[in-house]
């Protein structure tokens, strides 16, 4: 993923400030040609400037319909600003990115295509470093940009936040974040979610492990709120999963720790067959080259549940061979329409899209398609239409299921194995089915009115 | 496995990532040594040098390239190193080290999006010589080749440099520069040219620890921030300047932080802060430093207060005041009639950071004391709003009273125990007690841990009765007013009251003996002040106010979250520093119009550009060179250009009057 | 000692008492077992070389360090183990070798600071957070008097920094009167000045301060020969001789230890 910015139109940049959409009201609606009669939601401003930028990217290869929005092309419902806000700065800068990229996509084909009535106007902002700079974003793209559908984040603290100004606003958000609790305990009207959660990756990796990789297992997770919620719901799918099954031991390391050394040394001096890594990111990455160097692969099966992600592989390269790992997505997968979209993000990106980027193309997908069904661009119609509706995505059909919102997504078991180049390749070693993996809402703790 | 053996293995892990922080920490504390700067853009320079490693070893291969780059990427930093020093470093020489902080932190905002922007966001592999990366064992002790090879190359470069030190014309001159400056000048030696190498030194030994490291973990744009604290409770628990003291500290803190992960994982992340905070009360110089380097209140360089009014006449001012309220108090009425409403929320946001900063000055601008752990005020006090809120009474007065009271008893503790210690050494056990703060909340149950605390929400009332802040909906003439412009006009009235009282403060007995403090701790102690018991109720004060900028941010009805990044990291204290030297230290209401300034600037960038924070940091850089007395003095500054060309009136004469009258 | 009249001490016996005060640096003993006896009103000077442990001395007297053992006495009560402000406040003032003075607040706000610590025993808490300094008349009348004592009325509203050295060094004086001591005890208040400044410096002393107890560090020996009532020699640390200036001339050992070294 090189130079991610600036290849599709950067619509950031034709956004205005409302209060000049107030100053020259008249002036702006005439521009907006395009957004027709139907452009009542108050943001008639930018649908001209969207269509006149789509031009800027010419170099994109399967975009080459884009005259079709510059002329002006008629949609019933208009132009829709959606918020898309990801953590380009701070500890996921290295997801947020690819997370755009995938909504940005998706926001072209959108606009390019004529199975939409609508056209997406994204505004796009960081979350910044930490929850409160988060809040301030998604603040600034509702009140100030009057986006009434927001994409993005990935920590838990800063989705679960705007889970509570969703419900407030009463605005709709697709999170980016894993952590259970964001379509469970603190589940919302609001809130669908996309991104599949750690209880669906613990469904496909916890009984495989105890029963093929062996039953003596050791946790170590990262010490927040995600690495809890890997250890609480491995272990006990582990435990209905094998009756031999046994906690060895639990370390757990401040998130963003650097250094690995003395839990390598206590997991291998155990009696453990295998380790879960409740960990992400660079924690994972410093952890699996740590524990290569220092032969922990040979005598301990390594199991993540984000080792299959791009990122992680990318900065382990060979040391990840060996491990195992969930699946939320992979570029290889046969499901849904994912041949097309590996391919237009190829040819945009010049990359392959992994999880974030998947997230960010099928959130942004179906923001538009509940309008769509809706045939409205009200957050409370596409809320309806979104409830309990099932939809085509690259996973295949997914229903975002009544009870809370979580898609249904397939997961799967993986292993490591040699690549073509220094990447390590995914070896699918079993796929868990959308309704098996999520488990019942009530279990997850969503209590929905 | 034998648990000799096991201890064995810890040990070693203990030595690996101690032999790391001592390259990190030997340069950072030389350079501390010989020019008291402290330098916060250390960090960056060692993750410069993996990325330079990184260019080289890709196109290179391991094998060749890895040792190549072991040895060109440090010299190229070596390169950045004396770049930095010579161009910005050195015109602040005999200034306080207060002014190296704004400056490292603009270098880091400038080097952090440098690296980004180059290499990109991913974490990335730094390839090593197949023959490091495999393990070896003997009698039952199991190791990887890698991290021997990282204990001798540390061990090397730090055997190499305490030669150089000490067995070289150059180093003499080196140690002798950071006992007695003058004297070597008197001497007749040109020690500003020793100042550059030593800090092209410096940056080239931390340049291999981010080698070394790099290929041990990976290489991302946060590494560098991420070995900065450690790197400077090395060099303070070792003693600042002290060659040896940052060998034995690097190791000390690398065999402690392992040997509690592995035998004390409920101390993990609190043993190191803890044994800073020790070492310093026992010995406030550090284990091995000169009580004359930083401990002395005195001689620290000049501390550049704001001006005060500058052109302005002391009516003028008061007039200046009252219209700047008066705008402040008509503004949320224009944004809601234009339709701009995400505007009050970001006011909301300056007014809070407006008191945070006032608090900080309270306690810097007058007294000197620096404190480097005011965002522990800041998120007690965000939090204790949000635990009342919760658990006591959703009144939003309650929230402010918890949110006042909690974080002045912890300014209590805190500040009894830190007083003991001055200068630089307050600023770092003021870092250590916010540390401490920030590891232990997520370390139990109540605060929510990483996520933070949420679903609180403030009734604009007492004990319950009373609409919830976040629903208030009132409709005055014809315009409807959310509850972002009621907290707004509650945040104004309570800043404003706050700096009304802060100033009354000042100017009573109690803040002249804070000022003379400022001026000189023995000379206020020997016309008879406890300066300790004024500090520690100006600290007290202070923290208190910080508190209250806390629980306004919980009550805030925009809102949703308080979290342990957000209102605990360091960050956040390095920040409300760089808000009060940019608006102007000492004036009270310099600092909240700088808070106003940072918030606003970084809003409208990072709107605009995502090299942002570059921007910022040049801005940093360029203020603290040429407009060190902040935005309050630009008025005179800009009058002085445009008037006669009489040149720089001598220091202070019409702009150093602290607060002497409104 | 707070009621301006601190100059006519109450008690009998000698204001200042040192017995057995020592002093070690490591393996140096800087002050080596000193017995003093300084009574009231007496003009006592100390000299001695360089490095003989007058500074420490003095240092050892106001609090400034804590001595390694003896006891210092001062009105008669034991004053050793008390921080530098209470002595202060018992009126025992100092002033020291360099400048020590608040550079960057006014002339006058230096002398106020002064007064105010030894006059605000009767303040309330309130007043003394929220009332106006300006507005304490009593503290305002000892600065103005203070100021017009030491010539410097009309500098006041100068900041300190920006006065010329001498005028630094009458405004050190002038704090130290201001805190209304019985024992003043200046460190080479005329270090570093020509010699119409120190003469000019200590004709001020002798003016303003003729009522105290006063012990002075000086190395222009005509001078303390000229002043004082009684002279004690340090050398190494040790009380070398205590006399009146004429003894002291007279006395061999001192002769031999340090005015020859020094003047032959």
């Amino acid at each position: 993923m090189h130079e991610p910015e600036g290849r599709l139109s950067e619509t950031r940049s034709h956004t205005r400030r409302r209060f000049l959409a107030l100053a020259g009201a008249a002036g702006a609606v005439g521009l907006a040609g395009c957004g027709g009669d139907g452009g009542d939601s108050g943001n008639g401003d930018s649908g001209g400037d969207g269509g006149g930028s789509d031009g800027g990217d010419g170099d994109g290869g399967d975009t080459d319909d884009d005259g079709g929005s510059t002329d002006g092309s008629p949609s019933d419902l208009g132009s829709v600003t959606v918020g898309v806000v990801n953590p380009i700065t701070g500890a996921y800068s290295s997801l947020g990115p690819g997370q755009r990229n995938g909504a940005k996509l998706a926001v072209s084909q959108i606009n390019d295509s004529d199975e939409y009535d609508l056209e997406l106007d994204a505004v796009y902002e960081d979350t910044g470093t930490e929850a409160g700079a988060a809040q301030q974003s998604a603040q600034k793209v509702v009140q100030e940009d009057g986006a009434q559908y927001l994409f993005g984040a990935i920590s838990s603290s800063v989705a679960l936040s705007l889970n509570e100004f969703a419900a407030q606003e009463e605005f709709i958000y697709f999170p980016g974040g894993a952590a259970v609790p964001i379509t469970g305990q603190a589940c919302n009207e609001w809130v669908f979610r996309v991104e599949t959660n750690t209880a669906q990756v613990a469904e496909a990796i916890s009984a495989y492990t105890v029963n093929n990789l062996g039953s003596n297992v050791w946790f170590h997770i990262a010490d927040y709120a995600y690495g809890d919620s890997v250890y609480n719901r491995t272990k006990s799918r582990m435990q209905a999963a094998n009756d031999d099954f046994t906690e060895v031991g639990k370390t757990a390391s401040e998130l963003g720790s650097s250094n690995f050394g003395s839990f390598i040394t206590q997991i291998g001096n155990s009696e453990a067959d295998a380790a879960i890594l409740g960990m992400t990111g660079g924690d994972l990455i410093n952890f699996v080259n740590q524990a290569a160097e220092e032969g922990l692969k040979d005598q301990v099966a390594l199991v993540g549940p984000t080792m299959s992600f791009l990122v992680v592989r990318g900065a382990t390269k060979g040391n990840a061979v060996g491990t195992f790992g969930g699946v939320r997505y992979t570029a290889a997968l046969d499901t849904g329409d994912n041949g097309q979209f590996v391919d237009a993000f190829n040819s945009e990106y010049d990359a392959t899209p992994d999880n974030f980027e998947r997230v960010g193309y099928d959130s942004l997908r179906l923001i538009a398609k509940g309008m769509q069904e809706a045939g409205s661009t009200d957050p409370a119609d596409a809320r309806d239409a979104l409830a309990g509706g099932t939809f085509t995505t690259v996973l295949g059909d997914v229903t975002l299921r009544e009870g809370d919102h979580q898609a249904t997504n397939p997961t799967w078991m993986s292993e490591m194995v040699a690549g073509d180049g220094e990447l390590a390749a995914v070896d699918l070693l079993e796929k868990t089915e959308g309704e098996e993996a999520l488990p019942p809402a009530s279990e997850l703790g969503c209590e929905m009115g | 496995m034998s648990a000799v053996a096991n201890a064995a293995e810890q040990l070693l892990n203990g030595v690996t990532l101690g032999m790391v922080y001592v390259l990190l920490a030997a340069g950072l504390s030389i350079i501390f040594g010989v020019m008291d700067v402290i330098n916060f853009s250390h960090g960056e320079l060692f993750a410069l040098g993996a990325y330079f490693a990184l260019s080289l070893v890709d196109p290179l291969g391991a094998n060749l390239g890895f040792p190549v780059a072991l040895v060109v990427a440090p010299l190229a930093v070596g390169v950045v190193g004396v770049a930095i020093e010579r161009f910005t470093v050195r015109p602040l020489y005999g200034r306080n080290p207060l002014y190296h902080i704004l400056l490292t932190f603009g270098l880091v905002l400038i080097i952090n999006d440098v690296i980004r922007f180059t290499w990109g966001q991913q974490q990335q592999q730094l390839a090593v010589p197949a023959v490091l990366s495999q393990p070896v064992g003997a009698f039952g002790v199991r190791v990887a080749v890698y991290n021997l090879f990282m204990i001798a190359i540390a061990a090397l470069l730090a055997a190499g440099t305490w030669l150089a030190l000490n067995r070289t014309r150059y180093g003499m001159v080196v140690r002798a520069g950071s006992q007695d400056r003058e004297m070597v000048r008197n001497v007749g030696i040109d020690i500003d040219r020793y100042y550059t190498l030593v800090f092209g030194f410096g940056a080239a030994l931390a340049a291999v620890g981010g080698i070394v490291l790099g290929g041990y973990q990976n290489v991302n744009p946060n590494m560098g921030g991420s070995v900065i604290i450690p790197a400077f409770i090395i060099v303070v628990l070792g003693g600042l300047g002290s060659f040896r003291g940052a060998v034995f500290g690097g190791l000390l803190v690398g065999v402690v932080q392992t040997l509690t992960r592995t035998y004390l994982p409920v101390l993990e992340g609190l043993t190191v802060f803890l044994l800073m905070i020790a070492v310093l009360l026992l010995k406030p110089q550090g284990l091995f430093g000169n009580p004359e380097w930083g401990g002395g209140g005195d001689e620290e360089g000049e501390l550049l207060v704001g001006a005060y009014g500058g052109v302005f006449a002391a009516g003028t001012r008061r007039r200046l005041g009252v219209l700047a309220v008066a705008g402040l108090a008509v503004f949320p009425v224009v944004a809601t009639v234009t339709d701009n409403g995400f505007y009050v929320t970001l006011a909301n946001t300056m007014l809070v950071w407006a008191l945070f900063a006032l608090s900080l000055d309270f306690v810097m601008g007058s007294a000197g004391l620096v404190s480097l752990g005011h965002a522990m005020f800041f998120g007690v006090g965000a939090y204790a709003g949000a635990l009342a809120l919760l658990h006591l009474a959703p009144s939003f007065l309650v929230a402010l009273l918890a949110a006042v009271l909690v974080p002045a008893a912890l300014a209590w503790v805190v500040g009894s125990l830190s007083i003991r210690v001055s200068g630089v050494y307050f600023a770092m056990i003021t870092l250590a007690f916010a540390e401490l703060v920030y590891s232990a909340v997520f370390k139990v149950e109540f605060t929510g841990g990483s996520d933070g605390l949420l679903g609180f929400d403030a009734l604009l009332g007492l004990a319950g009765v009373g609409p919830r802040l976040s629903e208030i909906e009132l409709t005055v003439a014809g315009v409807t007013v959310g509850s972002s412009v009621v907290f707004y006009y509650v945040a104004l009235a309570l800043a404003v009251g706050t700096l009304l009282v802060a100033r009354r403060f000042m100017n009573a007995p109690f803040g002249s003996v804070l000022q003379s403090i400022g001026e000189s701790d023995e000379r206020a102690a020997f016309v008879g002040y406890d300066v300790t018991r004024y500090k520690r109720r100006a600290f007290v004060i202070s923290g208190a106010i910080a508190g209250l900028a806390g629980g306004l941010l919980a009550v805030n009805p925009d809102t949703f979250v308080i979290s342990p990044d957000q209102t605990l990291h360091w960050i956040n204290s390095g920040e409300v520093i760089v808000m009060t030297l940019l608006g102007g230290m000492g004036t009270l209401f310099g600092p909240m119009i700088g808070a106003g300034v940072f918030i606003g600037a970084e809003d409208i960038l990072s709107s605009h550009t995502e090299q942002w924070r570059m921007i910022i940091g040049a801005v940093f850089v360029v203020f603290v060179l040429f407009v060190p007395r902040g935005l309050v003095s630009v008025p005179a500054l800009l009058a002085r250009r445009l008037g006669s060309d009489e040149g720089d009136p001598p220091l202070g004469v019409e702009d150093r009057e602290v607060n002497a009258d409104d | 000692m707070t009621d301006g009249t601190g100059a006519t001490g109450t008690r009998e016996g000698p204001v200042l008492e040192t017995a057995g005060l020592t002093k070690q640096f490591g393996e140096l003993l800087a002050v080596d077992s000193v017995d003093l006896a300084v009574e009231r009103g007496e003009f006592r000077s100390v000299i001695g070389p360089n490095g003989a442990g007058k500074t420490t001395l003095f240092n050892c007297i106001t609090g400034a360090m804590t001595p390694t053992s003896g006891t210092v006495r001062f009105d008669g009560e034991d004053v050793t183990d008390l921080p530098p402000h209470e002595r202060v406040r018992r009126g025992l003032g100092r002033s020291f070798q360099i400048t020590n003075i608040f550079g960057g607040l006014t002339v006058r706000e230096n002398v106020r600071l002064a007064a105010q610590s030894v006059l605000d025993d009767d303040m309330t808490v309130r007043e003394e957070m929220l009332r106006d300094k300006e507005t304490f008349d009593h503290i305002n009348d000892r600065t103005t008097g203070v100021l017009e004592q030491v010539g410097l009325a009309d500098r006041a509203e100068e900041l300190a920094e920006t006065l010329a050295y001498g005028d630094q060094r009458r405004l050190e004086i002038g704090i130290v009167l201001a805190t209304d001591p019985e024992l003043v005890l200046l460190d080479e208040p005329t270090a570093g000045m020509s010699s119409e400044e120190t003469r000019a410096t200590i004709d001020l002393i002798e003016d303003v301060l003729a009522d105290r107890t006063l012990m002075l560090i000086e190395h222009d020996i005509d001078l303390v020969m000229e002043v004082s009532d009684r002279v004690t020699v340090l050398t190494r640390g040790e009380v070398l001789a205590t006399g009146d200036p004429a003894e002291i001339a007279a006395d061999e050992d001192v002769r031999e230890a340090y005015l020859g070294g020094v003047r032959a």
